[in-house]
């Protein structure tokens, strides 16, 4: 099947400096991809070129065999966020939706039926100004879905997002994908999306390091974190509340896998569990990232 | 097109800041007709020229037009509208058209309203001071005919300006220093000159004859060339330029 999404040596400078430096990627349809790096990784640069917003100083990308600007139907077929913070603060979530389906040439009501999707319908008519950040992620990606898109491309959105907010957005882009549609999100920390992507695209300073799925990478993870505690089976409840795996070892000692001791220590301190040991063997998910997007020593 | 105009208008009527600059234009327009037409002495109104000046008080809609058009661009640069503007429409000539088309029926909004408002005050003022009514039927349809085409010019001038600027503070400022002050100066030192200048070609437009304007028509020319320049400007640099 034909890539939804091809980047062919894609590289943009600002000057001397070079802010995505030859990059070269594919998504097949019906995946979710995590786009990883940390701040200033080029990121962001990368979806604007992508998107049509800023043009490449070399190679191309493509969207559906296209540039994006070439797409007739864009609004139809790729929805994006790219900030959570594009809107008219003294316009409603509704209208900014209206005057978007306006321009994509389609009806108002569309406008109504995505604020149902992303439960905003009771704020509907309020100004986006009295919006609080959650809110306008939900609105920017209403306006994303607006012409039931085949592509979703998605620049940090779980910024901001209360724990509740990623749970949302997570469920809501795994039932997305489930109909064979593409999705492309970005973050800085993996552990917002590991959750959620088949596979993952890391960057640094504007270069791929490494492009490979989930599983492979999950399988990088050699180690856990082991836990003494007085009350295992209690701390092992609190754990698996969070969809984090555990292998009892005996009857004070636990095995944690995935994630690193803080995440750990945070979750025990929150279930009001005292630890007597907390040890991290060998290396986290977490580790792996920051390993791989570490500056390169001199 | 039809769509993305449709947008832009919507965009227009649903935010407050096109209530506020239609109130600023109304308040203005009402101050200075008023005034002018109360408080100037009887034999300072009787010439066509008199006459003309104050019923021409409603062509202040011009600049209120172009702020209105400036706002349609620069508001979506300030609050980052532009991207969600220009992901739905990735041609970016058509989102300019549309603005250009938006801003020209705004000002023509703009136009009726202000002109409306002047003329029917000045003209009242004129008929409860028994002053005889002295411009005839031409000088009449070239005043109110010339100041909407004007008004619904700077609209659409308003858009190219924004456009080309794209910072809102920066593009305010720089139409209310230039029509109000470097282009008077400019007009006043070489008239030759200044009187191409957009604000005196509007003011030829209208059928004021201060010494040095072109004649009407040639105003309207030389305005409708101006607003064809920022056109072709602002859709160039639209396309040009990437967008943060």
């Amino acid at each position: 099947m034909e890539p939804t999404v091809v980047a062919e040596s894609l590289t943009k400078r600002f000057g001397s400096l070079v802010a995505v430096d030859d990059l070269s990627f594919a998504l097949a349809p019906g995946t979710i991809t995590g786009f990883l790096g940390p701040n200033g990784a080029g990121k962001t640069t990368t979806l604007r070129m992508l998107l049509g917003l800023a043009k490449p100083s070399g190679g191309s990308a493509l969207v559906f065999g296209r540039p994006y600007a070439a797409l007739d139907d864009s609004a139809l077929r790729v929805g994006a966020v790219l900030e959570a913070t594009d809107f008219h603060p003294g316009r409603s979530g509704r209208d900014h939706l209206r005057t978007l389906s306006r321009a994509a040439g389609l009806p108002d009501s569309r406008a109504d039926e995505v604020l149902r999707l992303v439960e905003l319908d009771g704020a509907a008519h309020r100004r986006v100004k009295g919006y609080s950040l959650g809110m306008r992620q939900r609105l920017g990606l209403a306006a994303a879905l607006l012409g039931d898109p085949e592509l979703l491309i998605l620049d940090e959105p779980a910024n901001g997002l209360d724990p509740e907010g990623v749970r949302w957005l997570r469920d809501f882009l795994r039932a997305f994908a489930a109909g064979k549609k593409t999705v492309l999100i970005s973050s800085h920390v993996l552990a917002e999306v590991a959750q959620t992507v088949d596979q993952v695209l890391i960057i640094n300073r504007g270069k791929l390091v490494v492009e490979t799925s989930l599983e492979q990478l999950t399988a990088r993870v050699s180690g856990s974190v082991r836990v003494r505690t007085p009350e295992r089976s209690k701390l092992q409840d609190a754990l698996m509340r969070e969809r984090i795996e555990t292998t009892a070892v005996n009857e004070q000692g636990l095995l944690v896998h995935g994630v690193g001791t803080e995440r750990v220590g945070d979750v025990a301190f929150a279930a009001g569990v005292p630890i007597h040991e907390l040890v991290a063997e060998g290396s986290s998910l977490e580790d792996i990232f920051l390993e791989l997007t570490a500056e390169p020593q001199t | 097109m039809i769509d993305q105009a449709r947008a832009e208008l919507l965009k227009i009527r649903t935010t407050r800041t096109t209530i506020g600059i239609v109130l600023g234009m109304v308040a203005l327009i009402l101050l200075f007709s008023l005034l002018s037409g109360l408080l100037t002495k009887a034999p300072d109104l009787t010439s066509t020229e008199d006459q003309r000046g104050l019923l021409s008080v409603g062509s202040l809609a011009g600049v209120f037009s172009a702020l209105a058009g400036i706002m349609l661009v620069t508001s979506e640069y300030r609050h980052g509208t532009i991207r969600p503007t220009f992901l739905v429409t990735p041609r970016r000539s058509r989102v300019v058209y549309a603005k250009l088309a938006a801003g020209l029926l705004a000002g023509i909004v703009f136009g009726v309203v202000g002109e409306g408002l002047g003329f029917a005050i000045g003209y009242a003022c004129l008929a409860g001071r028994n002053i005889d009514y002295v411009l005839n039927g031409g000088q009449t349809a070239l005043l109110v005919l010339g100041t909407l085409a004007g008004v619904a010019l700077w609209g659409a001038l308003g858009v190219g300006i924004g456009m080309a600027v794209r910072n809102q503070v920066g593009a305010i400022i720089g139409l209310l220093a230039w029509g109000f002050v470097a282009e008077n100066l400019l007009f006043a030192f070489v008239p030759s000159v200044g009187r191409f200048a957009p604000t005196h070609a509007s003011d030829a437009l209208i059928g004021l004859t201060t010494k040095h304007l072109l004649p009407a028509a040639a105003g309207g020319a030389v305005l409708l060339a101006w607003t064809i320049a920022f056109a072709i400007a602002a859709t160039a640099l639209a396309a040009r330029r990437d967008v943060a």
